[in-house]
């Protein structure tokens, strides 16, 4: 009896093994395991790659560190952001320059890298601004946007590409059309420019004029061509009539012919820019037909073949760059996007119906091979852009893909009916890909790119080099500039304004000229001051200047908005407006003459009195 | 040129060449400042490194760490003097009037060194004593940081250390010291 009841409990044992093994227990907790470590950055720790993803209609840049998927900071571009104290403020040279290019409001799609040689270099970020016909530029030794221009002759600046290998020029598709000659009241056929924008100046050198909308870019790698997919050939205006034909184009536009047409005076000069007609210019631009409205246009990392995807065909088209022939139409799925590289002969194409991203062969689709979709994984959910890892530059580095989905649905707790972007890393080092990790972003990255830390990280900059209108401790002042003018010269350090209060008449513009005077990284300092509708940030070293109207009589204190010290709280000073009528002197104040303070170079002074 | 003389002009050298390198160093490290522990360097003229950092953050304990020392207004003298009179013992010939040289300059150059030590550890006895009374923080008590090792003052260790200058110094004594010893027991060990 004894001995059944042995054979009873083992027998028991083994079928629950055998059970567990079937449905799979066991393996699916340690691929959670194994995709959470090749995601985990232990505090203290770094990651390997910066992302930069644009923010859509944010407006901005936000930058993502790869493995781990956390944010690490947004980048305000297009629109004022008091946190950063970024164009908030009239007089602001960024407000003053988003103001005169067309507002105070942007829709980033297409963040592109600097290039020397075919990789990235780590100098320079530029990115679109669609609504505005914009193009901005990012340095990134200090991730702040330095200068914004209008394309001129263009509406809807859609898609941007470094002109590869060493970035010499910006090509921006103007997608939405126009009428040829600029007027409304003439019925001429509506067309747009594709604007090439040299990168350091940013003025635009020339634009050549593509018929039908021109969506998305890329170049080949030697810089000979810019390549961009065109839809609506037709030129219709309604939805229905921007789906007729079979057929619309990839128009190649050969940069040197370009160029040599430009130095033979052929453009036509509109707002400043010279305008090249195709017509006029035989060899200058090739429409290649391919599948109606096509969508992405990649070039691959040998630079070999433009592939662009169908988006309402199920295919992708290969163009060799050298012939500018079509050599293969391979399907791939439903909704073909856009296409990204490994370097090792691969190409991972989205599919937005499908929600999937698609692993493929290149040689092998071309040669007709049957085998040459190698694998596909679900994404969650309507796959718009998708980045490999370097996978638009000349090295690829082959490990991650970041999927940039257009719905979130159910991946993330519900917060009411806006829900947020859905970007998913997944490991494409091995055969099969790997989902590894999910991250949310407020509205709504398009496209993203990668620099390997080990290059940007080496030139970003932590504290500013004081600017030569910075004010040095110990040479603040308050000076009477005009009848109603006063300028306030201070200076801020952990945990004192110098000075800490000073006095002003009602009517008064009064100019801030601050500078944190702090040499340390990561010492920032806000100055908010009530009621004036003003928040600035400034790193160490930095120096802004701003002017407001004193506004009502009243004390106002000003206070430090970034948590800096033990005595953040009490790193306060006082904006003291006088009514108009006072009869108190206020006369000028230096803080050279005046110092009582127990620390050279940070006198605690007043002012005013 | 005899042994004695070349220990001398190697201790004339060895202390002159102290003025062109830090005396005594201090490091101070934080947990919010990893990697980039703070350093103040005291050479014969001047107290460098993170002075401007330094003395932002001593404010709030009361600490006044000096930025300017009195000393150094004459230890840049002092040093070239016994620099000097350690060269004139090198030239001072055999005589007795050399051997009186020789001894002067060793013994001079001993009670410098002793001298500066204790006056660096009545200058730490200072900063970690002589403080604001009304220093915004109250965590912190008095402190003497050694002349020669670490001290916890609030978040911050303080190691102080000899930098380079005083290894000079101290090579410099030890040369002068070999070299005022009698020339023929010299002569017996070597």
């Amino acid at each position: 009896m004894k001995r059944h009841y042995t054979i009873l409990i083992l027998v028991t044992v083994a079928a629950t093994i055998a059970l567990m093994r079937v449905v799979g227990c066991g393996t699916s907790r340690s691929a959670r395991a194994v995709a959470a470590e090749k995601v985990y950055v232990a505090p203290g720790e770094l990651d390997k790659y910066y992302a930069f993803l644009s923010g859509g209609q944010s407006g901005s840049v936000f930058v993502v560190g790869i493995p781990s998927c956390r944010l690490i900071r947004e980048i305000p571009v297009f629109e004022p952001r008091a946190a950063y104290g970024y164009a908030v403020h009239e007089g602001d040279p960024r407000r003053e320059e988003l103001i005169a290019t067309g507002g105070l409001w942007g829709d980033t799609h297409h963040p592109a890298l600097s290039e020397t040689h075919g990789v990235y270099d780590g100098r320079y970020l530029w990115i679109n601004d669609l609504s505005n016909a914009r193009l901005a530029r990012v340095r990134l030794d200090t991730f702040e946007a330095d200068k914004i221009v209008k394309i001129p002759n263009l509406q809807g600046a859609h898609g941007i590409a470094v002109v590869s290998p060493d970035t010499k020029y910006i090509v921006v598709n103007g997608e939405f059309e126009q009428p040829t000659d600029g007027m409304v009241t003439n019925p001429a056929p509506y067309t747009s420019v594709v604007a090439f924008v040299e990168p350091f100046t940013m003025e635009v050198k020339f634009e050549v004029r593509v018929p039908g909308n021109i969506d998305i870019a890329d170049t080949s790698k030697d810089g000979r061509y810019s390549f961009s997919t065109v839809y609506n050939l037709e030129q219709g205006k309604d939805l229905a009539s921007m789906i007729q034909f079979d057929r619309d184009a990839v128009a190649a536009i050969d940069i040197p012919a370009a160029e040599k047409a430009i130095a033979a005076g052929k453009g036509h000069v509109r707002n400043g820019v010279p305008i090249l007609e195709g017509p006029e210019n035989p060899g200058l631009l090739t429409m290649i037909a391919v599948p109606k409205n096509p969508h992405g246009v990649n070039v691959t990392p040998d630079g070999k073949y433009v592939i662009a995807s169908g988006k309402l065909s199920p295919t992708v088209t290969i163009i060799d760059t050298k012939t500018l022939k079509i050599v293969a139409e391979p399907e791939v799925g439903l909704g073909p996007l856009h296409t990204t590289f490994d370097g090792r002969g691969n190409a991972y194409t989205s599919l937005f119906i499908d929600s999937q991203v698609v692993k493929w062969n290149i040689e092998k689709a071309i040669k007709g091979a049957p085998d040459y979709i190698v694998d596909r994984i679900n994404v969650h959910y309507n796959i718009g852009h998708l980045q490999a890892v370097g996978g638009a530059s000349m090295k690829p580095a082959g490990d991650y893909l970041l999927a940039l989905n257009k719905l979130s649905k159910d991946q993330y707790l519900p917060v009411g009916p806006d829900m947020p972007e859905d970007q998913e890393l997944i490991d494409i080092s091995g055969e099969k890909m790997k989902m590894l990790a999910s991250f949310p972003t407020p509205p709504e990255p398009h496209d993203a790119e990668f620099i390997a830390a080990s290059v940007l990280s080496p030139k970003v900059k932590q504290v500013f080099e004081p600017a030569k209108d910075a004010i040095a401790a110990g040479s603040e002042s308050v000076v009477r500039t005009g009848p109603h003018a006063v300028t306030v010269n201070m200076t801020m350090i952990r945990s004192a304004y110098t000075p800490d209060h000073f006095d002003v008449r009602e009517g008064d513009q009064v100019t801030l000229r601050l500078t944190n005077v702090e040499t340390v990284r990561d010492m920032i300092h806000g100055f908010a001051l009530p009621d004036h509708d003003l928040n600035l940030a400034l790193p160490p070293g930095a120096t802004r200047t701003i002017t407001v109207d004193a506004g009502k009589p009243g004390v106002y204190w000003y206070y430090c908005t970034n948590f800096c010290s033990a005595l953040h709280l009490e790193m306060r000073g006082r904006m003291i407006v006088q009514p108009k009528d006072s009869t108190i002197a206020i006369p000028d104040w230096k803080a050279a003459q005046n110092v009582k303070g127990p620390v050279a170079g940070v006198p605690s002074t007043g002012a005013g009195q | 040129m005899s042994r004695s003389s070349a220990l001398f002009l190697g201790a004339a050298v060895l202390s002159a060449a102290s003025l062109l390198t830090p005396l005594w160093g201090f490091r101070m490290s934080a947990p919010q400042y990893p990697g980039e522990a703070l350093h103040l360097r005291v050479t014969s003229r001047a107290i460098r490194g993170d002075v401007h950092e330094v003395t932002t953050l001593q404010k709030y304990i009361g600490v006044q760490f000096p930025t300017k020392l009195p000393e150094l207004r004459w230890l840049p003298a002092v040093i070239l003097g016994i620099a000097a009179a350690l060269a004139l013992a090198a030239v001072a010939g055999r005589g007795p009037a050399g051997r009186v040289a020789r001894w002067v300059a060793a013994g001079a150059m001993v009670v410098f060194l002793l001298a500066a030590a204790g006056l660096l550890q009545k200058r730490l006895y200072d900063v970690g004593h002589h403080r604001d009374p009304h220093a915004p923080i109250r965590a912190v008590h008095d402190f003497t940081p050694p002349a020669v090792g670490p001290v916890k003052v609030g978040n911050f260790t303080v190691w102080s250390y000899p930098h380079a200058g005083a290894g000079l110094l101290a090579a410099a004594a030890l040369l002068a010291i070999l070299g005022a010893r009698p020339q023929h027991r010299l002569g017996a060990t070597a």
